[in-house]
């Protein structure tokens, strides 16, 4: 029987080739885009879970209360660890991570780079991280050991053994290699090239133990049959037995199952995270299969007057309504398994761009017998999903009307198949109005007035001599004609990397405790960087010695002083005193969607890492690099001179949004397409059907118009109807997006009237064809096919 | 075999009620051979329904091999008709995705009957029409006469007690008309009960009874 079932569905598919492309096309992509985002969704929710002892791995986060809001933070002192072994017998280990910048590593004469973290002994033992050569748990013990991932050893040492080989660091310090542990995979939340031991940062006299300085991320591993919810009270004291300076501070462990997808707080309490994205697209996913299973839907229940004589002689043969459900069921199975393969291979082909958009290196892993497992069962639920309604539609037939012929369902769209096609194209419209209002928000941001000039504008970070050589390297910058001005900064300015509310000014409020943005340069802050002075002038360590302790404030702080006259205040900041000589224009420093925060800009007695050097726009870039590469050589041998375009940088404030918006065009085009493939065919049968009707319609008369405008009417409605739909659904989706951005565009009726227009065209084109086809047709042929 | 008391079958259309049979008694032994004739729209294809179970009634009684058809569930009733009577129909109505062999086995299909069984029953069928050769052939590339004869050998494969037939010829030429004539008054000899419909006083010379339909009653 089975075989029988098969068979048929086999030869159906071959006899009916039209509607079998387009259904198994339909589907293909569909299940594409599914298996896509269901990849990217696996990927999501497997972060960290390599990890052995995972259930019991908890960061510790701080909570702070201010003005009766909490917030939260993962940054601890590092002093934090050893207390909460001390204290809490429940602990089994603990574990600080240090961020380091990306180093140089030597081997004698070759040099390579590198990103590490400082981390305690006991990280390799709490964290799932195979060493693959010599001792996890003497590794990181000795203060001149450093561990190596896989990939970093094999590109420094090649195939020769690193154990016990020696590497220099920052041109400072010797390390000898004590083991190689696997690469961290691509889930996971950590991501180094090497571990230096904590004994080393000792060395470098960075271990401090101030408990207001939270500088480092502090891990807990519990003891097996312990409870967070027993440890978790009594850890609300731990702050106040060592520092009582802040009575409204606590730490709490925040579980590593939540870290990846959860860790978004808002006032003390999750609210989501990148979970939220996974939903998203998981409601994107389900979405766009449903879209290509109603196609199959439609279509099969748009021959039934074909198969309907099929159930007519089966039944009357004997064949119960299951056994029809069951064969039917089969076919769209049969649909489904051939569509799945395609969707496979597609997949195959569109992961490299996928992974790029996305920013993973996702792979189908066609070696596990569990991919394999899950792929079967998506099928299965394909077919089912797409096979349930026609089955249960089909086998509904009573044999004698089915035998006679006469079923008028067909010639129309009946109720059913019209509120699929509705469920499809509100879809469509829905998210070709979220395309288009994405888009719009990264134009907004993107045509937001910076405040800086990005051109020619480059960056460095400081390391080995030339933060020590800057005054000559600056020179000769300047004498060459490579750079038309240089500047030393405590930041790049397309990043925020300090703020404070400890800040004092005439005239503060006791219970001021906004941030204001600390920023620091050296001389010539406006010219290099572009900004605009509205009033006083700018650092001029030549002229004026003093300016070292001079500051800058933007118009965000000024207004938020308070000030009248500005120039001439005096704000007290980290120890000192800096007197206010200038104001300038708010720039975006941080991101381009929030208003700007206040910000002082304070003079040559802060702190600096960066060097910002606009380039002499006269000279053709290549020459200006070579020029620039070649200077730091001179005065920092022993370093490849790092450098960065403020424009790319910027650009990468974008990428988030331009990511999303890129995803939604491109799943708003392939529901598109699988709709209008599904209109498409809608429209053909229907054309069919209604075959003799429109011969003698022509016979008496009727226009090529009038019958292309009568058989388009019925979807046009649809249409409409859809938009009437999908328009508050959108405007919902999108107010609920936006809310995010502070600095974002207000939706306009025209997008949604756009978004209607094109549903509109799109229709016209895909049914109008068929349309004027049947109406072409020779209205004697028509009317003999009685 | 079969009795038929009383028998109303109407429809409302407009406010009208249209009778489609009405009173229709009948009575029908084991091993008859009977024609229903009429003009067309006298009733004759909706009493065959009736008969067969396809179509309901409205009022009366009908036993079926002891089995009062009225008062039985729709389910019941389906398998009642599944077991004992075979359909042919005047337009053939072959699955035209299946070959001669395939469409001939479809109703064992649905009768848990061993794959072996099958073909030799099927084997038996196409034998005994002498289509052996035509087994592989899809409907499509029969004549009419064949595409029938092949329709007469799907409703026998069940071994029916009861075979019915709606205008079996009304697509054949003569020549071809008369070998399935010939047929079933050679099924009717070998014990089956027969009853068709059909529009020619030949065709009904070869039953052993006729009954006559006007305006869904029987006018004798």
């Amino acid at each position: 029987m089975i075989r029988n079932y098969f068979k048929i569905a086999w030869r159906n598919l071959l006899r009916n080739k039209s509607f079998s492309l387009i259904n198994i096309t339909g589907l293909a992509v569909g299940m594409a885009s599914a298996m896509l985002i269901l990849l990217w969704i696996h990927h999501e929710m497997s972060y960290d879970n390599f990890h052995l002892k995972k259930d019991r791995l908890y960061q510790v986060w701080n909570r702070y209360t201010v003005d009766g809001k909490v917030q939260s933070w993962p940054a601890t002192p590092k002093p934090m660890a050893s207390a909460i072994q001390r204290d809490y017998p429940e602990v089994e280990h603990t574990s600080r991570v240090a961020f380091l910048p990306p180093v140089k590593i030597d081997l004698g004469e070759k040099k390579f780079y590198g990103r590490g973290k400082i981390v305690d002994s006991t990280f390799l033992d709490m964290f799932t991280f195979p060493v693959l050569k010599g001792n996890a748990a003497t590794a990181l013990n000795d203060v001149s050991s450093i561990v190596l991932t896989e990939k970093l050893a094999a590109s420094i040492f090649g195939d020769t053994d690193p154990i016990g080989q020696v590497l220099k660091l920052d041109n400072r310090d010797n390390f000898k290699v004590s083991a190689v542990v696997k690469d961290p995979p691509s889930h996971s939340s950590f991501e180094f090239q090497f571990l230096l031991p904590w004994a080393y940062l000792r060395k470098l006299g960075g271990n401090d133990e101030n408990w207001q300085n939270n500088s480092v991320d502090t891990y807990v591993l519990l003891k097996e049959n312990t409870s967070l919810t027993s440890i978790a009270p009594r850890l609300k004291a731990l702050r106040q037995k060592y520092d009582k300076s802040d009575p409204d501070m606590e730490a709490f462990l925040y579980p590593m199952s939540r870290w990846h997808l959860y860790s978004s707080f808002h006032n003390g309490k999750e609210v989501g995270g990148r979970i939220e994205i996974v939903r998203l697209f998981g409601l994107i996913a389900g979405f766009v299969l449903l879209v290509a299973c109603i196609n199959f839907m439609n279509l099969s229940t748009a021959r039934s007057e074909k198969r309907a004589r099929e159930v007519g002689i089966r039944k009357v043969s004997g064949a119960y309504r299951t056994s029809l459900v069951a064969q039917f069921l089969g076919e769209s199975m049969l649909l489904a398994g051939i569509s799945g393969i395609f969707a496979l291979v597609m997949v195959q082909l569109a992961l490299p761009f996928f992974n790029e958009l996305v920013g993973k290196s996702l792979a189908l892993q066609t070696r596990e017998p569990l991919f394999w497992l899950f792929i079967t069962g998506f099928i299965g639920i394909t077919g089912i999903l797409a096979g349930s309604y026609p089955s249960v539609y089909l086998s509904s037939f009573k044999p004698i009307n089915a035998l006679k012929g006469g079923s008028k369902a067909s010639k129309t769209l009946i109720a059913p198949r019209k509120i699929l096609v509705v469920g499809q194209f509100t879809f469509a419209i829905v998210l070709i109005i979220a395309t288009i209002i994405v888009r719009q928000q990264i134009r907004k941001a993107q045509d937001r007035e910076m405040g800086f000039t990005k051109d020619n504008l480059v960056y460095h970070f400081t390391e080995g001599e030339s933060a020590s050589n800057y005054r000559l390297i600056k020179e000769e910058l300047i004498s060459s004609g490579t750079a038309l001005s240089v500047t030393m900064t405590s930041s790049p300015v397309t990043e925020n990397w300090s703020n404070t509310w400890d800040i004092g000014w005439k005239g503060k409020a006791a219970h001021d405790k906004t941030l204001v943005s600390r920023f620091y340069a050296d001389e010539a802050v406006t010219r290099t960087l572009g900004l605009e002075l509205v009033a006083g002038r700018d650092f001029d360590l030549t002229n004026f010695p003093a300016d070292s302790g001079a500051a800058l404030l933007n118009e965000s702080a000024v207004k938020h002083m308070g000030f009248k006259d500005p120039v001439g205040q005096v704000i007290k900041d980290m120890g000192r005193e800096w007197h206010v000589i200038g104001v300038i224009k708010d720039f975006i420093i941080s991101s381009p969607y929030h208003p700007s925060e206040p910000m002082y800009i304070g003079g040559a007695s802060g702190f600096f890492n960066v060097i910002h050097i606009k380039l002499n726009g006269r000279n053709p870039m290549k020459e200006n690099i070579a020029s620039l590469l070649s200077i730091f050589k001179k005065y920092n041998p022993e370093y490849e001179m790092n450098y960065r375009f403020v424009d790319e940088q910027y650009a990468r404030k974008f990428a988030d949004e331009q990511r999303t918006g890129t995803l939604a065009t491109l799943f708003a085009l392939l529901t598109i397409v699988i709709s209008c493939l599904g209109l498409f065919g809608l429209a053909s049968y229907m054309a069919e059907n209604r075959i003799k009707e429109i011969g003698v319609r022509k016979v008496l008369g009727a226009s090529v118009l009038s019958i292309a405008t009568l058989l388009s009417r019925d979807f046009f409605k649809l249409v409409a109807l859809s938009f009437v739909i999908a328009t508050p659904i959108a405007w919902w989706a999108m107010h609920t997006w936006l809310a995010d951005f502070p600095y974002r565009v207000s939706i306009h009726w025209w997008v949604f009237a756009l978004a209607g227009l094109a549903a509109m065209v799109i229709t016209l084109v895909t049914v109008g064809f068929q349309a004027v086809k049947a109406a072409h047709a020779n209205p004697v042929k028509a009317l003999r096919s009685e | 075999m079969l009795e038929l008391k009383g028998i109303f079958k109407w429809v409302n259309t407009g406010g009208n009620r249209v009778f489609l049979l009405k009173d229709v008694d009948l009575s029908v032994k084991e091993g008859e051979f009977i024609s229903i004739m009429g003009p067309s729209g006298s009733g004759k294809s909706t009493l065959l329904n009736v008969i067969g179970m396809l179509d309901d009634f409205n009022e009366g009684e009908y036993t079926f091999l002891h089995e009062p058809v009225h008062t039985l569930k729709e389910k019941h009733r389906s398998a009642l008709y599944k077991q004992y009577i075979g359909f042919v129909f005047q337009a053939y109505h072959l699955i035209d995705e299946l070959t001669v062999y395939e469409n001939i086995e479809t109703p064992l299909l649905y009768q848990d009957i061993k794959s072996s069984e099958r073909k030799a029953l099927v084997a038996d069928m196409l034998d005994r029409f002498n289509i052996v050769g035509k087994k592989d052939l899809f409907p499509t590339q029969l004549s009419g006469g064949q595409q029938q004869l092949v329709g007469i050998a799907r409703a026998l494969i069940a071994k029916p007690r009861l075979l019915l037939a709606d205008e079996p010829t009304g697509n054949l030429n003569s020549k071809q008309g008369e070998e399935i004539m010939e047929l079933f008054s050679q099924l009717n000899k070998e014990g089956m009960t027969i009853i068709q419909v059909t529009h020619s006083e030949k065709n009904a010379s070869y039953g052993t009874r006729t009954i006559h339909l006007l305006d869904g009653r029987i006018d004798n």
